[in-house]
């Protein structure tokens, strides 16, 4: 256990914390190199909307903007305070909607890209691994040939021409599922049984658009994967032992065909927190791909630092988290 | 009474590719009978046919391999069965495993690196068996591989954490769970330091001369024959040249092909040079006619270039194919 503790937790801890580090660093300085100034920006921006104000008004709300977006002072004093904020969870004010908090923002619209995304994912990852595994052990399965030549023919179609296809057979022509939104205009978001009903309804189509277009890659490499695996000793071995077919299928072949998958899944887990742009556009889902645009078209800096933040903590702490229940799946990797 | 006889086997590789088809004659025309406790060698170099014959003798023909023409027939006493029509699932329920189990080439990477030891005697048990009661089959796995000399904690290991030498020796122990008739053993020694390989080879002997079973020994190591088999095979490019005693063959090797394999053996005292023999095995999707040794053969005639020769019993357990026994110049 110490061993372990030395040896794998603590390297891949500093690893964690590094790489977010770095993350959180560059977000830092990327903004500051830009050659706009957001004070004058805004500065100017109140001053274009035609009220007159003093000159003096305008000094204070100049210092007071910049003390707000934290540009007072030294690169490394501001640095400083930007690390103190951070460690307090606080984001800054949004630019676009002032004085809302950034966290606030991102806290409304993250459950539910959450909620589409993680069950997307890991849907269309389970599926594609299963199919992909049964393509290859049993080749000669028309069914699965079917699904093998579907998932080749979705895949290199751009997803937001899979949902608009889908929005009209299933929205349009046969009018099952709603056109946009997460829940329909009116309704407040609450967890009863009703209002968990019609947000199902709402997002199936997404769900479905991300899954269709999503599992091809996974069933593509599992196939490869596996045809690997079922050539290997100990499969040829297990079928010469007369252990069945099922037990082989998913003890000897899927278990370990699925490994390399189970790192692509952490990295896609991640991918997660930056929502799903076009897709949320298409659909008008409140997640985080929307808010990510309108902070884009309305130049609010601290949104989008906001947003890269969540997002570099987001990849790095599932492919943390696989690191750490990897060698539950494999272990050849424990102790090393 | 034979416990296997296999007649006239002929199987082949036929691959296809860009409509040019190519058939390897990896095993052609090859008749031999295992009977009930006996330690059965076979013997060759290495493309020579006998690893397809394993293939087929246990049941792993999957293409290109198919077996063409000839028979091989399981008898356990009770009934026969033609290995070659029986179906898969009739294979995997009734003779694999419990009448017919395998030491497989490259033990070491026969077990399931994801899987414990224990669980893969779990799987095998299970899918003959069955498991009543989990306490109970774990007392009798570690009675098992204890009367082996294998320590207990080898069953809670994952694969890589043992030696090549214990991995052999756990795929012994899994081999012989289910005390079957007949263990075929395909080169189980061969990645093994000799230190190693006497150990392993000393427990194949004992579990054979315990439970009177049928090993099928097949390695390329002469030495391991001599030490360990009771009859020994030759076979040379997809055919038996010569089968005997192994005290007969060693002493009284008839066929020019095993005179040489046995004279390239090394002896404590002696002090000569081996001399090798010129060209190189035959390519056997091509391969020679009339006899197949013939284009290495030091003492080929005309009619071995022409006509195959015919299996001759010398004496009642001894017999050869070569064209110098028929005509008596040997």
């Amino acid at each position: 256990m110490r061993k372990f503790l030395l040896h794998y937790l603590l390297p891949r801890i500093a690893q964690y914390l590094t790489v977010i580090f770095i993350g959180i660093t560059v977000t830092f300085i990327i903004p500051r190199l830009s050659p706009t100034d957001p004070v004058e920006a805004q500065v100017s921006m109140i001053l274009s909307s035609g009220s007159a104000v003093d000159p003096e008004a305008i000094e204070h709300m100049r210092q007071a903007l910049t003390e707000m977006y934290g540009l007072s002072g030294s690169p490394l004093e501001q640095y400083i305070a930007f690390w103190g904020r951070l460690l307090r969870g606080d984001l800054g004010p949004s630019l676009s909607t002032f004085p809302t908090p950034v966290t606030r923002l991102i806290g409304q619209a993250l459950p539910w890209t959450l909620g589409l995304m993680l069950t997307a994912v890991i849907l269309s990852w389970i599926i594609g691994n299963v199919l992909g595994a049964l393509a290859s052990y049993y080749p000669k399965s028309k069914l699965i040939y079917a699904i093998d030549l579907m998932s080749q023919a979705v895949r290199p179609i751009p997803y937001y021409v899979v949902a608009l296809v889908l929005l009209v057979v299933f929205a349009y022509l046969i009018p099952i599922f709603p056109f946009s939104g997460a829940y329909p205009v009116g309704t407040r978001p609450s967890l009863t049984p009703s209002f968990v009903l019609i947000y199902l309804k709402h997002s199936a189509l997404p769900a479905l658009t991300l899954i269709l277009v999503g599992f091809g890659g996974w069933f593509i490499g599992m196939k490869s994967l596996t045809s690997n695996i079922i050539s290997e000793d100990y499969v040829v071995y297990a079928e010469t032992t007369g252990i069945k077919e099922r037990k082989i299928l998913t003890q000897y072949v899927m278990r370990n065909a699925m490994l390399p998958q189970i790192t692509g899944l952490g990295l896609s887990l991640g991918t997660v927190f930056s929502g799903a742009l076009i897709m949320e556009v298409v659909f008008q889902y409140p997640g985080m791909g929307m808010l990510t645009l309108q902070a884009i078209f309305r130049n609010d800096y601290s949104l989008i630092m906001g947003i890269a933040i969540y997002s570099i903590i987001g990849v790095a702490t599932s492919v943390f988290l696989m690191d750490l229940i990897y060698p539950l799946f494999d272990p050849r990797v424990r102790y090393q | 009474m034979a416990i296997l006889s296999v007649r006239d086997l002929r199987a082949y590789y036929r691959t296809e590719a860009y409509g040019i088809s190519r058939t390897v004659h990896a095993v052609d025309g090859v008749s031999f009978d295992l009977h009930p406790d006996e330690i059965y060698g076979v013997a060759g170099e290495s493309s020579c046919g006998k690893s397809t014959l394993i293939k087929v003798i246990s049941g792993n023909v999957k293409p290109p391999l198919k077996a063409y023409s000839g028979s091989v027939e399981y008898d356990n006493g009770l009934q026969k069965v033609d290995m070659l029509t029986i179906s898969p699932e009739e294979m995997r329920r009734n003779i694999r495993w419990k009448e017919i189990s395998y030491v497989m080439q490259g033990s070491m990477s026969v077990l399931n690196p994801v899987r414990k030891i224990i669980k893969t005697f779990e799987d095998i048990v299970e899918s003959h068996r069955g498991i009543q009661d989990k306490k109970v089959f774990r007392e009798q796995v570690e009675a098992h591989i204890n009367r082996l000399g294998l320590p207990t904690d080898v069953l809670n290991a994952y694969p890589h954490q043992l030696s090549g030498g214990m991995r052999q020796r756990v795929a012994i122990a899994l081999a012989t769970m289910f005390q079957p008739r007949l263990i075929i053993a395909d080169e189980p020694t061969t990645a093994l330091d000799v230190v190693v390989q006497r150990g392993v080879l000393q427990m194949l002997k004992e579990i054979q001369a315990e439970s009177k079973n049928t090993v099928l020994l097949v390695t390329h190591d002469m030495a391991v024959h001599a030490n360990v088999a009771d009859r020994v095979m030759i076979m040379y490019a997809g055919r038996i040249v010569e089968e005997a005693p192994t005290k007969t063959i060693f002493k009284s090797p008839l066929h020019p092909y095993t005179k040489h394999l046995i004279s390239s053996l090394p002896m404590i005292g002696v002090r000569t040079t081996k001399t090798s023999l010129r060209g190189s095995p035959p390519n056997l999707a091509n391969p020679p006619s009339g006899c197949r040794f013939h284009p290495r053969c030091p003492l080929a005639m005309e009619v071995c270039r022409t006509e195959i020769p015919e299996m001759v019993d010398v004496e009642s357990r001894h017999r050869v194919a070569c064209h110098l026994v028929k005509g008596g110049a040997l």
